[in-house]
């Protein structure tokens, strides 16, 4: 993924390690969606690399479905284009049969059972032939609706039981079954936990797993970070419509911050000691926090021992994506 | 999981998978089944009505619906008649409803997008379950028409005597039943295309219903007013009477096939608007 930011200078860009592996499974180019004056995308560029897991941040309203609903041909951009699967343009839709998605909430008819409602879905699924059955069962079972004791959801067989019925949780689960019918080559899920319980959670994301064992590529959006935390490879973070940043998780995370944290016994005696050393401490929650400048961590410690503070202890800190998070989208503000 | 060689390169289900998924779509729809079921009631009404009144009431000239008594297999024609005024095309307008803007206040019009379906085919797909409601709601006025014009009202051994006073026998008179019966579909297909069209500019299946059931209103009324006569050739109520032509004899073809092609015009005109929304429309 090519690391692009909207705002020079306020994140420090770290480059793609892999520029010249296989094409991406999605790319957007100069992608911009205005309804009426109100900009929801804009000047998004975005390269999804084949076999990741991306996740996709950004506050609500920041231009995230827009901009998948975009990237997927539900909506004509404004400007800009969008490469699905290597097809662009009128041949996009080509590339759909090979895209599951679950966009925008679960969408089922309400008189159907959730498995009737599958079946439909799979009826319209170019790759499937033959018993549409058994792919539709498969999927089921995999989100945890199958019948018997191995559902997870409302017991008894929540399949076989009216879409009227389900609990948020459920329609999600359904929603994600019509995304994985087909075996994909990409999967764009938006927003996907929502509504559902820790178990449901813990089963998209071991889903997200699965997906990603098997390279297929991910497009996951969320506002939960912790949730993008535990399943991406990479990350792009929208705000406003625009894209702040984009890259690999743990290069952000590294790149992001270089601070180190210091628990010592006299922190006035450090932070003197440390000022005379040429760095910039200052204290927080208690901590000596020695900012990234001209001292290793090896020469801080020094300086404090020469000094005659005691060190109890020294962190790196790596940028916790949450932090990283909140430090995008509040430097606007 | 079963995949043929087609199935992994083609970049769309087969049309009559489509169909078929459609079809049952429609079929199982609760609000179909009820619409269908109370056009079945009105046949019913009529026979029930004539054959407890048995006839014409004192004072007044025998209507068109006082043709029936002893004549059962007018009864027919008479429901289709009466049914044409409001319930067949509401029948018809709230397929065409459900049909796409339906589908996008459920939130599945996406999914059949993304699977993808195909935007025109889509619309050939939309349009088959639209004509199927159609015929079925027909079906069901005829097939109970003549059902209880033969059990509840009787006839003279199955002939049917015409407005003109001629009898006709059983052959032809099936036959005459049968022309209004497709005749009335044609109509009802004018009402389906238009409402499939409309059905593609907005998201709430309400706004479909409401917009055909007044514009067949205003048509009325229009219609209505002597110095719009000049408006008659092109609404599409005008020809709404024009099935009881039938039961002349002999029968005269003006009045069914001016109203044919006005229904195929606007069959036209709405597929047309339907198609070239689809091909933009955001889901």
């Amino acid at each position: 993924m090519t690391p692009t930011t909207t705002a020079p200078g306020t994140l420090d860009l770290v480059p793609s390690s892999e520029p010249d592996g296989p094409a991406p499974a999605a790319r957007a180019r100069g992608l911009r969606k205005t309804f009426g004056r109100v900009v929801a995308v804009d000047g998004v560029d975005l390269d999804l690399p084949s076999g990741a897991v991306v996740g996709m941040l950004g506050p609500n309203g920041s231009g995230k479905t827009t901009l998948i609903r975009m990237l997927l041909g539900l909506t004509r951009p404004t400007a800009g284009h969008v490469e699905l699967l290597g097809r662009t343009g009128a041949d996009l839709p080509a590339a759909l049969p090979d895209v599951g998605a679950l966009v925008e909430g679960p969408g089922f008819h309400p008189f159907l059972s959730g498995r009737d409602n599958l079946l439909r879905a799979a009826a319209t699924e170019p790759r499937l032939d033959g018993d549409l059955r058994a792919p539709v069962d498969a999927a089921l079972e995999r989100v945890g609706l199958a019948g018997g004791a191995s559902g997870a959801t409302g017991g008894g067989d929540a399949a076989r039981r009216r879409y009227r019925g389900y609990s948020l949780g459920m329609k999600q689960r359904l929603g994600l079954a019509a995304a994985l019918l087909v075996p994909r080559r990409l999967v764009v899920l938006d927003e996907p936990t929502n509504g559902l319980d820790p178990a449901g959670t813990r089963d998209v994301r071991g889903v997200i797993a699965e997906l990603h064992d098997a390279g297929t590529t991910v497009l996951l959006s969320s506002h939960l970070l912790a949730e993008v935390e535990a399943v991406c490879t990479h990350v792009a973070v929208l705000q406003r419509g625009s894209l702040l940043v984009s890259g690999e998780l743990t290069a952000l995370l590294d790149g992001g911050s270089g601070e180190l944290v210091l628990t010592t016994d006299d922190p006035d005696a450090a932070l003197g000691a440390l000022r005379a050393a040429g760095a910039g401490p200052y204290l927080r929650d208690g901590g000596v926090v020695v900012p990234a400048g001209p001292l290793e961590p090896p020469e801080v410690v020094a300086a404090l021992v020469a000094a005659g503070v005691g060190v109890w202890e020294v962190r790196r800190r790596r940028a916790h994506l949450e932090e990283l998070f909140a430090r995008l989208t509040e430097e606007d503000e | 999981m079963t995949t043929s060689t087609a199935a992994a390169t083609r970049t769309t289900a087969p049309l009559g998978r489509l169909l078929g998924a459609e079809l049952r779509w429609v079929l199982r729809r609760p609000r179909t089944l009820v619409v269908l079921g109370l056009l079945g009631l009105v046949p019913l009404a009529i026979a029930i009505g004539i054959a407890t009144t048995g006839g014409p009431s004192a004072g007044r000239g025998p209507g068109l619906v006082a043709q029936v008594a002893g004549n059962g297999f007018v009864l027919p024609v008479v429901a289709l008649g009466l049914s044409l005024a409001l319930l067949l095309p509401l029948a018809v307008a709230s397929a065409g409803a459900d049909a796409i803007a339906g589908e996008a206040a459920t939130g599945t019009l996406r999914g059949l997008l993304l699977a993808p379906v195909g935007r025109l085919r889509l619309v050939v797909m939309k349009s088959a379950g639209v004509v199927t409601v159609a015929v079925l709601a027909v079906l069901v006025v005829a097939v109970v028409g003549m059902v209880a014009g033969t059990v509840v009202v009787g006839g003279a051994q199955g002939t049917l005597v015409t407005l003109s006073g001629t009898t006709l026998g059983v052959g032809e008179a099936l036959g005459r039943i049968g022309l209004v019966a497709v005749w009335t579909v044609g109509q009802l297909l004018a009402v389906g295309a238009v409402a499939l069209a409309i059905s593609t500019l907005t998201e709430h299946p309400l706004v479909v219903l409401a917009c055909v059931l007044g514009g067949l209103i205003v048509f009325g009324v229009l219609s209505a007013i002597p110095s719009l006569d000049w408006l008659q050739p092109v609404l599409l109520t005008t020809g709404f009477s024009a099935g009881t032509d039938v039961l002349r004899d002999p029968m005269p073809l003006d009045g069914l096939g001016s109203s044919t092609v006005r229904a195929l015009v606007y069959v036209v005109l709405g597929l047309a608007v339907t198609a070239w929304r689809m091909r933009r429309r955001d889901a």
